[in-house]
């Protein structure tokens, strides 16, 4: 029982999927070996599909030249014990709240037996998680989790009240695009476009923690909207521009703490320092200098110019900080 | 390339490639210099492949390099998942898999004859006994198939959970694969599902995603269950530093599993264990293990994971500790600057980031935090995303104050600031 099984793989599923049909042809078998399979998979898959002798049997050749399955039914879709391991395990999360309620929930448990669970929350610690997380038992978090995911799937325009990250109480007509979620925080957020008079007027995140109201103006937004416009609205104008010394396993520990940014990285073979480049969201410009600054003197911010003054002024200002408490400090040390 | 083959025996080998190409972004060729030309060339091919536009090209004198670069915040699907879908097969695995459980669907029990000949006589398959009975036994194995013994005779029959009603009875079930699929633990195992079912995470996104944790996933089922049996489990570890695959296979390590311990800032899970040879708890990085097996019953489990659970407290991060190395160390304490007026987030900052510490106000505008935890040195990296506010750290251990006064006078000079005088 493993998950690194064919029973899963990509060449069973496109086998599958194929077989749903009686009938195929060799243009369906490319298309969907294009459409389902890896980049390179049409040159390796269409043959082991198509009668040709190095086949895998799964279809004959008929006389109109189309290709029959040798199957009577479509393929049946069933849960392996590993995959109903995963569910039942899920059934200890509290987040699953968010999507079923407590009748389905107890449904899904019967469904299931007496399966063990794959693993048990108590199994793993998250060490470094912060501790304000979003109230997942709470039954107004839960209603507004609902109505978000509802209003994101329909694109239905809401009326929304929440109180901002800095303290300030918003409300207005949002138009919802995708949602979130933070394993640092344990928090959902929203993306979303403000509206005024029917028209997008800026985009935002909203903490699904945070709303006090929202509901459903019963109207569409029906103007195409792009996640990726949304996004690239959102990035940065230049990247953070850093030089990585080996220090410390400087280089290892960077690469895989900033393992979840888009980058791009040159190494010097005279200094054995490494440049990267990280692109980020402007709004977590702080949260990006914070956890560069974490990394001491192994690091250095080289740019942009405005991120590399942040840096210079705390450094500077923590440097008087320790100057103002010296005395202290060298009695101490 | 001759004899190129999308799919894949060995899951480690291209853990092992991917996290180079992931983490380190910049090599080329010959700095994988553990590994013939052939195999870099075919476990490039394949994770271009699966990457898709995540992957980037950088020509220098040294030669083109090869990296993931992925947003992975922005992205609907790991796209690491796909190591896990290219195990390979043999023509009899794939044909026995739409045949028998063709066969099956009808709800009927058959016995392993009936099977063989209705493969023979139906579909004009000839398969030997011993290959299908092989194949039933895993799909047994694998919760496909019931095997029933009635008399001396076994006979087998389709599993009744369809994913599909599974989906129709239960609303809900769809959105919350589309969201578990993405994430921990075991995110593959709902983007299975999904796949399955034919459909699509569209909704949610990820954010602080480390993508990579899903091929340390290959590991944990074998070292959960070790846990839940109370058992020993062997492994062996990858190692960046070793250039050849006989040095890189490192003594094998018996430990006694306790804890997966999940850093969601870091990138880094691991495993915190109890090493009986040194009778001491340590961690172990999963991204460098390897071939786990468990071993037998652990007696004293019960005892050594009470024993563990009165440490964990005392652990900032997954250290362990320096106590034993250096001796006692006494609480550290790091006082703070906070203006409570105007900056009342970074009150709220330190309450959720604080862990096991305490946190008290001791002056006008000024909070101590108290740890007392094995490794002080641990606390020292976020401590730094303070920088600006310290006033003072006093305790822990002498050689972590020390670096830090260092650290802030090497920072302060690298960023145009005077050297003062005053920082030791």
């Amino acid at each position: 029982m493993n998950i690194f099984s064919e029973i899963y793989g990509t060449y069973f599923r496109i086998a599958a999927k194929l077989l749903e049909n009686e009938a195929a042809d060799e243009k369906m078998v490319r298309e969907t070996v294009q459409r389902e399979g890896f980049r390179d998979s049409v040159l390796f898959l269409p043959q082991k599909l198509i009668p040709s002798g190095e086949d895998w049997g799964l279809f004959r050749r008929g006389s109109d030249n189309t290709l029959r399955r040798i199957t009577k039914k479509a393929p049946v879709k069933v849960l392996t014990k590993l995959q109903r391991m995963w569910l039942k395990a899920k059934l200890s999360d509290p987040r699953i709240r968010l999507f079923m309620n407590i009748e389905t929930l107890s449904a899904l448990d019967k469904k299931l037996g007496d399966v063990p669970p794959l693993y048990n929350m108590e199994q793993f610690h998250f060490t470094d998680r912060f501790s304000d997380s979003d109230d997942y038992v709470n039954e107004q978090y839960i209603a507004n989790f609902r109505a978000v995911l509802e209003a994101v799937k329909s694109r239905r325009i809401m009326f929304i009240e929440f109180v901002s990250g800095n303290g300030k109480r918003i409300n207005g007509k949002f138009v919802l695009l995708k949602m979130e979620y933070s394993p640092k925080n344990d928090k959902f957020r929203a993306y979303c476009y403000l509206l005024r008079n029917d028209k997008v007027r800026s985009s935002g995140i909203i903490n699904i923690g945070r709303i006090s109201k929202i509901v459903d103006t019963g109207r569409v937004f029906r103007t195409p909207v792009s996640v990726e416009e949304y996004f690239s609205d959102r990035k940065c104008s230049s990247p953070a521009v850093v030089s990585v010394t080996s220090e410390r396993n400087g280089v290892e520990r960077f690469m895989l703490e900033f393992a979840s940014y888009e980058k791009h990285t040159v190494r010097d073979l005279e200094t054995g320092r490494y440049t990267v480049e990280l692109w980020y969201d402007a709004q977590d410009e702080t949260e990006l200098l914070i956890q560069l600054l974490s990394f001491g003197p192994v690091i250095e911010i080289l740019g942009p110019k405005h991120l590399r003054e942040q840096a210079a002024s705390r450094i500077k200002r923590q440097a008087e900080l320790l100057a103002m408490y010296g005395e202290e400090t060298r009695n101490d040390t | 390339m001759a004899g190129f083959s999308e799919l894949i025996k060995n899951f480690d080998k291209t853990r092992d490639y991917i996290r180079d190409f992931f983490i380190y972004g910049c090599k080329i060729r010959s700095d994988f210099e553990r590994k013939s030309i052939r195999t870099y060339g075919d476990e490039k091919r394949r994770v271009e492949s699966w990457m898709g536009d995540c992957m980037r090209y950088d020509d220098s004198v040294r030669g083109r390099s090869v990296s993931i670069s992925a947003d992975s915040g922005h992205i609907h699907e790991n796209p690491l998942y796909n190591a896990y879908y290219s195990k390979s097969f043999t023509d009899n695995d794939i044909r026995l898999h739409f045949l028998l459980t063709d066969i099956l669907q009808d709800g009927q029990k058959r016995t392993l004859k009936e099977l063989v000949d209705s493969l023979n006589s139906d579909y004009g398959q000839l398969f030997d006994k011993q290959t299908v009975r092989n194949k039933l036994r895993e799909y047994v194995d694998e919760g496909i198939i019931i095997a029933e013994k009635v008399g001396k005779t076994l006979f087998y029959s389709l599993t009744e959970h369809i994913a599909d009603d599974y989906l129709r009875d239960l609303n809900g079930l769809d959105d919350a694969l589309r969201f578990f699929s993405e994430t921990q633990h075991f995110g593959i195992i709902g983007n299975s599902i999904l796949k399955m079912l034919g459909l699509k995470n569209d909704i949610f996104f990820i954010k602080h995603n480390y993508i990579i944790h899903t091929l340390e996933d290959i590991l944990m089922p074998e070292i959960l269950a070790a846990m839940e049996e109370k058992r020993f489990i062997s492994f062996r570890t990858f190692s960046a530093k070793k250039t050849t695959d006989a040095a890189a296979l490192s003594a094998e390590n018996q430990v006694v599993p306790m804890k997966v311990l999940v850093s969601v800032q870091t990138g880094r899970r691991y495993l915190a264990a109890y090493i009986p040879a040194l009778k001491r708890f340590s961690a172990f990085r999963l991204d460098y293990m390897k071939t786990v097996k468990k071993g037998d019953i652990c007696e004293s489990y019960d005892e050594i994971k009470l024993k563990f659970e009165r440490n964990i407290p005392r652990c900032f991060g997954v250290s362990f500790g320096m106590r034993r190395d250096s001796g006692a160390v006494t609480p550290m304490k790091i006082t703070f600057y906070v203006d409570e007026e105007k900056e009342h987030f970074v009150l709220d900052r330190l309450e959720r980031e604080k862990r096991c510490c305490t946190l008290e106000k001791t002056g006008e505008h000024l909070y101590t935090l108290t740890a007392d935890v094995f490794d002080p040195n641990e606390i020292m990296h976020w401590a730094k995303t303070f920088i600006g506010r310290i006033v003072r750290i006093e305790g822990g251990a002498d050689a972590v104050r020390r670096r830090f006064y260092s650290d802030i006078s090497r920072m302060n000079r690298m960023y145009g600031g005077d050297d003062n005088e005053h920082i030791q």
